[in-house]
């Protein structure tokens, strides 16, 4: 174990400067959410507080439906592995607008420290494997800045893969993470329609004012 | 003319009047057709699949449409996630999968989608049915009711002695009601283009 990687914070601090206002960003379960939430708590965010594993394709999905968005999709080591094959559907649809930032702490630090399967998975190379051409290994907090803002300011789908410390205590995130109330928040702050019920089957999703 | 020749002529004239309904019945507007300009018409501008027998043509149907993106996911809760994320952006988003898919995206099911309340539209292929010819099916067709009913979704059969577009808008109405998921089990003559 390398003792000089960087912890979450770090990396959720420069995050926090490089992050372009109208940035969409989700965050998986754990201390992904908790601590961002923290960090930098904004409409924009969405925290998957549970359902491990589906953070990258539903960040996925998103950056589908809001091309003109750019989306930041935070996930683990663990999770990916969890749904290796969202990696391949995200290799296969490479929205332009996508870029997941890989916690490689080698450990499912949510349930306790428990060994990731294959702590030793090259996690650049795997994405390059499943079709992303812009993706790396980052071993530091400097690194992380410049690969950002290199495949932010692109175009297409890349793939960040952050040598981090486990960081196994839960941090209590600064309010209780209502699901639904961050999605409402999220969707209004993205102005997406709403869907409008009128009486006998004829709702429809209306544009807001 | 005898009564037996006129119960001759009735019971042919009965035959003749059952092969027309029948005819007509043949003759009515192309089911996946209808399905796929309902899901238009109703504003489904994402649709996320898993593959099956019953959906190919219709998912190339879709890919091919300038209105609609199709994309294809490796796994049924993968696909539920893809869709969840293309609704919270604001598109309306449709499932097509098996009902294998059913019991292989549970944990997704009640703690992305139902937890978060995402109106989704799933349809689904009712394998195992008793129309279904492939009988290794069967176990999946067993389950799925049992299945949907554990999970708490909602979700209704189509009626084929009834119009498509009808019920397929009913589905996509609740889910958006309820705020949760909605299966409408299909079957072959509904997908199948």
């Amino acid at each position: 174990m390398n003792p000089t990687r960087p912890t979450r914070e770090d990396y959720y601090g420069a995050l926090a400067d490089c992050l372009p206002d109208d940035a969409l960003v989700v965050t998986s379960l754990g201390n992904a959410s908790y601590l961002w939430a923290c960090v930098l708590d904004r409409p924009e965010n969405f925290y998957v507080e549970d359902a491990m594993g589906l953070t990258l394709p539903l960040a996925l999905g998103l950056a589908v439906a809001q091309p003109g968005r750019k989306v930041v999709g935070v996930e683990g080591d663990g999770g990916l592995v969890m749904h290796l094959g969202a990696l391949v559907t995200l290799g296969a649809v490479q929205p332009r607008n996508l870029t997941i930032l890989l916690m490689q702490n080698r450990v499912h630090a949510a349930s306790g420290g428990q060994p990731v399967t294959n702590p030793k998975l090259d996690l650049a190379d795997l994405a390059r494997s499943a079709g992303l051409t812009q993706t790396e290994n980052v071993g530091t907090v400097e690194e992380f800045r410049k690969a950002f803002e290199s495949v932010f300011s692109g175009d297409g789908s890349s793939l960040l893969a952050l040598q981090v410390e486990p960081d196994i205590p839960v941090v209590e995130p600064p309010f209780p993470l209502n699901p639904v109330v961050i999605k409402h928040r999220f969707m209004e702050a993205i102005g997406a329609p709403r869907y409008v019920p009128l009486t006998f089957g004829k709702g429809r999703l209306v544009e807001p004012e | 003319m005898t009564v037996l020749e006129i119960e001759t002529l009735v019971r042919k004239a009965s035959v003749s009047a059952v092969r027309w309904r029948n005819r007509v019945s043949h003759a009515e507007t192309h089911r996946p057709s209808e399905l796929l300009a309902t899901l238009k018409e109703q504003g489904f501008r994402v649709a996320v699949s898993v593959p099956d027998s019953w959906l190919g043509q219709l998912l190339v149907e879709i890919e091919n449409d300038p209105d609609m993106t199709l994309i294809r996911a490796t796994h049924e809760e993968e696909a539920l996630a893809i869709a969840c994320g293309s609704r919270l952006g604001g598109v309306r988003t449709v499932m097509l999968i098996q009902n294998v898919g059913l019991t292989t995206m549970g944990a997704g099911m009640v703690s992305l989608a139902q937890r978060c309340q995402f109106p989704l539209l799933i349809l689904v292929s009712f394998r195992g049915s008793p129309d279904d010819p492939v009988y290794y099916h069967i176990p999946k067709g067993r389950v799925t009711e049992p299945v949907l009913q554990a999970m708490g979704l909602r979700y209704a059969r189509v009626n084929g002695a009834e119009p498509i577009g009808p019920q397929v808008e009913k589905a996509a109405a609740n889910a958006e009601e309820s705020s949760q998921p909605f299966v409408l089990l299909t079957s072959q003559r509904d997908t199948r283009w």
